[in-house]
């Protein structure tokens, strides 16, 4: 009997995710997929709604993510490597160091927003552009992959290195040319789901002055949007039709997600038949 | 008719009856440490995991082109002690060595020496296979990569595949990953591993423990060729392996300290693996190759 | 496969096999020391005893060693105790040689006797004959070979009986006495090189049956059926 019920309430929990995403799903396309025309995806913001497109803040989440990537990938993957196979795990700081990081992937991204405002905006100088915005993003999802990537380096087994010491490697040797390449499916999906989340901020960009009308493209050193920042934008207008228009930006931010989660399942896939 | 010889004292000399010489008999292997050389001369060496010894003043010879087997129950130090020899206990931050191990008339934990050079001289096969995650010729090519050793790479490869008996089964697959092998093949793969940096030395850490009867036959046939040109010094916990393949056995044993809680490993006896089997000094050694211990 | 092992039994079997032919040349010796009165040769077999002695070490610790190091099992265990009990059977020829070596120079001078000698000269090469085919059946393995020996066992018997009988006919004389009794003896030694000669042949047929088995012995006159 027990069986039975503890099976009937994992099922309900599983039907309750599922009923309330089909749902947000449902309703998003039900709106939005009427809404997908070819202005959506290369025209500029408008005060005709049906006219309203999201280019700019396309390109700019793109080159965003590229950004991203540039930046997290050898700053996250370094620390990882560092504290994995460096440092003196009995030592303090490095203990101190490891708390934390983890602490930092909790914290809500709106700080991150006051963070970027207070030292890169202003401190530096930089003003409000997209180089700033991929700053703060890759800032925000450091600790995450910080993290992924110790789990991978963590997954190596020992006896790899041992064997590859015993031959006379350095460490910089073994985790080079053995430990690192056979973490790298591990770390390529924690970096690609860490970019996957990244995409979908919107409170820090909008911290460090994303704009919401913008009619031309981005550049670095420039006034930029975001997609999230964009479809905010729409849904905070009055006219209804502009809401219709969101969803259909949201349906793209979707597509956007789907795309690079395909990527990072695959990477897994492929590699996982090693061990 | 016939010629008069007596026995002469010195075994040289042939003996006749009649108009017949008779030659000498053949010695068996010809078996004398005294004038062999000595590759590692530990004395007193102790390693300590937190001040905690694993194993005490061990002091003992290792010499050239022999098989040397340490055998001895578990808990004994047997693979922290042949850890020292190639300096792998330096991975591990408790560990200390005191003592000295002396290598061709040099410290081997001296301030100038370099643990990579040590480990280049001293290969090192363990209990598990471990190929690494690449193709089996990338596997054996690892070791002459980072070290610089890039002439010749693929005779360095075959040539270090076929002193660990494994060139035949795999000349025709070297890009195939390793871990497509089994179990007695990867074994050997790591064998070859070790050799294709051409090491004075080999380690072996029970090399065949997690095989089946016929891999480990197969290794241990190998030994037998690979003492030739290598010197091995092999920890097992099987003591007739130790008795087939070993020319020399040191066997180590645990003791408790008087308060009865701290348990160091030390050597107990170092003979020929003949005297060992036949006629061992120590009572407690008797005992152990005996299965009467404990 | 066990190269090694493999090795070393072979070694130990040649040593076994060289034993054996210095068993015979000893033999040969002992046989032409008798029936020359060459006490000269006689000399030399007892020195050249040293030489089988020396094996018969060499193979016991050789089959020590085997037995420690190597646990043999099956086929391999009945070889090495085969080979153990061979070592004894030759080395025990050995003295037999060296018995009749001293027998001679003990026997006084005496006219010897034509059929006499001939009868000792058959023995001996009945024995020789006999060790030759143990050592050979037991390097081929050869079963029938091994049995053969029986046969040959009783040539030897028949001949020595032979032999014991001139032995008696000889006279009442005291030097003619103590010659007959030393002789007696240096015949029934002969007769026992040829009993060790089947216990090999006996040790062939255990390596090969895995069966403890006398071929003949004296409740049982016939040899039993295997």
């Amino acid at each position: 009997m027990k069986q039975i019920a503890f099976r009937g309430v994992l099922l309900l929990s599983l039907s309750v995710a599922l009923v309330t995403l089909g749902t947000l799903l449902f309703t998003v396309f039900q709106d939005g997929w009427g809404q997908l025309d070819k202005t959506l995806i290369t025209g500029v913001n408008s005060s005709d709604p049906h006219q309203a497109g999201a280019r700019p803040a396309i390109l700019a989440t793109i080159e965003m993510g590229l950004l991203l990537l540039a930046f997290v990938v050898p700053i996250g993957v370094g620390t990882a490597i560092y504290l994995e196979e460096y440092a003196n795990k009995e030592r303090w700081y490095n203990r101190l160091l490891e708390i934390n990081i983890m602490n930092l992937a909790a914290v809500p991204s709106i700080v991150y927003g006051i963070l970027g405002l207070a030292f890169l905006v202003r401190g530096l100088g930089l003003g409000r552009v997209l180089l700033a915005g991929a700053m703060i993003l890759t800032l925000l999802v450091l600790p995450t992959v910080v993290i992924a990537s110790r789990e991978a380096l963590r997954a190596v087994p020992n006896s790899i290195r041992q064997g590859a010491y015993a031959l006379g490697a350095t460490r910089w040797q073994v985790v080079w040319r053995q430990v690192l390449p056979a973490a790298l499916p591990g770390i390529a999906t924690g970096s690609i789901l860490a970019l996957s989340r990244a995409i979908g901020e919107t409170a820090p960009l909008i911290m460090i002055g994303a704009l919401t009308y913008i009619a031309f493209d981005p550049t670095l050193l420039g006034p930029f949007t975001a997609l999230p920042v964009q479809i905010y934008d729409w849904i905070s207008q009055s006219d209804q039709d502009y809401t219709l228009r969101a969803a259909g930006g949201i349906i793209v931010l979707l597509g956007i997600l789907l795309v690079l989660n395909s990527v990072a399942i695959f990477v897994r896939n492929r590699y996982q038949k090693r061990w | 008719m016939s010629q008069v010889e007596t026995m002469s004292e010195s075994p040289a000399a042939p003996v006749t009856i009649g108009d017949v010489a008779v030659q000498q008999a053949p010695a068996a292997e010809a078996f004398d440490v005294r004038g062999r050389d000595v590759v590692f001369d530990v004395q007193d060496v102790t390693v300590s995991y937190d001040d905690d010894p694993a194993v005490s003043d061990v002091s003992m010879k290792i010499y050239k082109n022999l098989v040397t087997a340490i055998i001895g129950p578990s808990g004994c130090g047997k693979s922290t002690f042949i850890r020292c020899f190639n300096r792998m206990n330096d991975l591990i931050p408790s560990a200390r060595v005191d003592g000295l191990i002396d290598y061709h008339g040099t410290d081997l934990y001296g301030s100038s020496v370099d643990p990579v050079e040590v480990r280049m001289r001293i290969g090192m096969v363990f209990q598990k296979p471990n190929p690494f995650p690449k193709s089996i010729y990338d596997n054996v090519a690892f070791g002459p990569r980072v070290l610089g050793m890039k002439d010749d790479l693929s005779g360095r490869v075959q040539r270090a595949l076929e002193q660990a008996a494994l060139w035949d089964e795999v000349k025709d697959r070297l890009k195939r990953n390793a871990l497509s092998l089994s179990g007695g093949q990867q074994q050997r793969l790591c064998i070859a591993r070790a050799l294709a940096v051409e090491p004075e030395v080999i380690l072996m850490d029970e090399p065949a423990s997690s095989l089946d009867p016929i891999a480990t036959t197969r290794i241990e046939d190998l030994m037998h060729g690979l003492k030739e040109n290598y010197t091995i010094v092999i920890v097992t916990h099987n003591m007739q392996q130790a008795a087939r393949v070993a020319d020399m056995t040191a066997f180590f044993s645990v003791e408790t300290a008087a308060d009865g809680a701290a348990r160091t490993g030390i050597l107990v006896e170092y003979d020929s693996t003949k005297r060992i089997f036949t006629q061992p000094s120590d009572k407690r050694t008797e005992d152990y190759v005996t299965g009467r211990f404990g | 496969m066990r190269t090694g092992f493999q090795e070393e039994l072979d070694r130990v079997e040649g040593l076994l096999q060289e034993e054996g032919a210095l068993v015979l040349r000893s033999l040969r010796g002992a046989v032409n020391a008798v029936q020359e009165n060459d006490h000269e040769l006689s000399d030399e077999v007892i020195a050249f005893d040293d030489e089988v002695d020396r094996r018969y070490v060499q193979i016991e610790e050789g089959i020590q060693l085997l037995l420690a190091r190597q646990t043999p099992v099956a086929t391999d265990l009945r070889l090495v105790l085969a080979m153990l009990h061979i070592n004894l059977h030759l080395e025990r020829m050995a003295d037999y040689c060296v018995t009749i070596a001293k027998l001679t120079k003990l026997a006084p001078e005496v006219d010897p006797n034509p059929r006499l000698l001939e009868g000792f000269e058959e023995m001996g090469s009945r024995a020789e004959e006999m060790i030759r085919v143990a050592l050979d059946s037991f390097e081929r393995r050869d079963l029938a070979g091994a049995e053969s020996l029986v046969d040959l066992d009783e040539l030897i018997d028949r001949a020595n009986r032979r032999v014991v009988e001139q032995l008696l006919a000889l006279g009442a004389e005291p030097e003619l006495r103590e010659y007959g009794l030393r002789m007696v003896l240096v015949s029934r030694a002969l007769e026992r090189i040829g009993d060790h000669a089947v216990d090999i042949g006996e040790q062939t047929a255990y390596l090969l049956t895995a069966e403890f088995r006398e071929f003949t012995d004296a409740s049982h006159p016939t040899p039993r059926e295997a």
